[in-house]
């Protein structure tokens, strides 16, 4: 069962390495934050996965963190982005 | 063999992932870039069975950074006075372009340093013993005096109390350093913000109290303590704070630096007091230890929070903005 868990885990971090290719090829800085975005849910799974292969119960709680912080950084891209274009449309 | 293969993927990409980080041009993708580093990061110290620091890096590295480095970059793109530099702020292309003659002294000199650094590391690795086990006999046998179960919390609230006292005293040094620079530009949008967020907000802002609360607690006997339980309050304060809630703004001025100031004054009394009591700082007496640990944390959580949140808002909260629930309803 371990075996399968880490697997697993092997598995979601290879897509993780295969979902950099859109944050480096972006093109817009949305397809860059939304990549982030969903690697932060793909890490939850992984550092779950790992918390049972391993026997670390208390990486639960990382888990548990991650997933509460990890959505912080795109509402404040969100919010950011939207100041910009108002700035920018009083300064056109 | 699937260990291995595992080891290996997260080590090869975590190189990888620093190398293009520090060579993006563009400071937006190098943020992104910055803030998978931290989730690589997090699940390396998972691997090496190091759950404290992959909650630490989990809290801060990963997730508050990202907004902090965020709002960082979208200071310095307004700043500039030129339209090019405006513009820059969240597009590709922004960043520091780099100048000449200065920067290839500084450069030089970095390099010699890191190599320095780099060297001084590999030294170290390769005359340890074998089998050295660090400090780790030391602390268990002294485990039963530290009024706590979970070691990694016993050094660095009992027995290396000092370290963590003077560390919350760089934290609210860095805050007092981000208000002496004056009014910083503001970045929030006026727009009232959507449904989506509002409910967001409501769900996840509780929710974040109390599981901050709970590393608290946890962190006398498990991974948690007052550093991941205040990122985690902190940015249930950053989501307040871009949800436009105006709890934050209404706080008076003169509660909010006490607030920010508690923790370290906290540390401080008690380190004055186990002082005047037993001749040595931070001396805690066994039986009592564990009560004097819960209470500087709990200090500290708020202040850690308080500050961070700050530190995201550019030092102090924008007042006179008016809350969204006193403007026109979201359409």
């Amino acid at each position: 069962m371990n075996k399968l868990y880490l697997f697993a885990a092997l598995f979601l971090l290879v897509n993780i390495i295969a979902g950099l290719f859109r944050v480096l090829r972006g093109p817009t800085s949305i397809d860059r934050m939304l990549a982030a975005q969903l690697f932060g849910t793909t890490g939850v799974a992984i550092i779950v996965l790992l918390a049972e292969a391993l026997a670390i119960p208390e990486l639960h709680d990382v888990g548990l963190v991650f997933a509460l912080l990890s959505a912080i950084s795109t509402v404040a891209f969100v919010k950011m982005s939207y100041a910009q274009k108002e700035g920018s449309d009083v300064s056109d | 063999m699937i260990e291995f293969a595992m080891d290996i993927t997260l080590v090869i990409s975590l190189l990888w992932l620093a190398w293009l980080l520090l060579a993006a041009q563009d400071m937006f993708k190098a943020i992104i870039l910055f803030i998978i580093f931290g989730l690589f990061m997090a699940l390396v110290w998972a691997r090496l069975n190091a759950p404290d620091v992959a909650l630490a890096e989990a809290a801060i590295g990963s997730g508050l950074s990202g907004a902090l480095l965020l709002a960082s970059l979208r200071r310095s793109g307004e700043s500039g006075a030129g339209n090019e530099q405006r513009a820059g702020g969240l597009e590709p292309g922004s960043g520091i372009t780099p100048g000449s003659a200065t920067l290839n002294i500084t450069h030089r000199l970095l390099t010699v340093l890191i190599i320095g650094l780099a060297g001084t590391l590999v030294w170290a690795a390769w005359v340890m013993p074998p089998q050295h086990s660090g400090l780790t006999e030391q602390v268990t046998a002294r485990m039963q005096r530290s009024g706590v179960s979970n070691p990694v919390t016993a050094v660095l609230l009992n027995f290396r109390g000092y370290d963590t006292l003077l560390e919350i005293g760089v934290l609210l040094l860095a805050l007092i350093c981000v208000r002496s620079l004056g009014a910083l530009p503001q970045f929030l949008t006026l727009r009232p913000p959507g449904m989506v967020l509002m409910a967001f907000t409501r769900l996840l802002v509780p929710f974040m109290v109390l599981v901050a609360g709970y590393l608290l607690w946890a962190g006398a006997h498990a991974p948690g303590g007052a550093f991941q339980g205040g990122a985690v309050l902190a940015a249930a304060g950053v989501l307040l704070l871009l949800a436009d809630i105006g709890l934050l703004q209404s706080c008076p001025e003169r509660l909010l630096r006490a607030l920010a100031a508690l923790g370290f004054t906290v540390f401080l009394l008690v380190a004055s007091m186990m002082l005047q009591a037993s001749g040595q700082i931070l001396n805690y007496t066994p039986a009592r230890a564990g009560a004097w640990i819960l209470l500087i944390e709990s200090a500290a959580l708020i202040s850690i929070a308080l500050i961070l949140v700050l530190l995201f808002s550019g030092g102090r909260f924008e007042k006179g903005r008016v809350p969204a629930q006193e403007r026109d309803p979201v359409q």
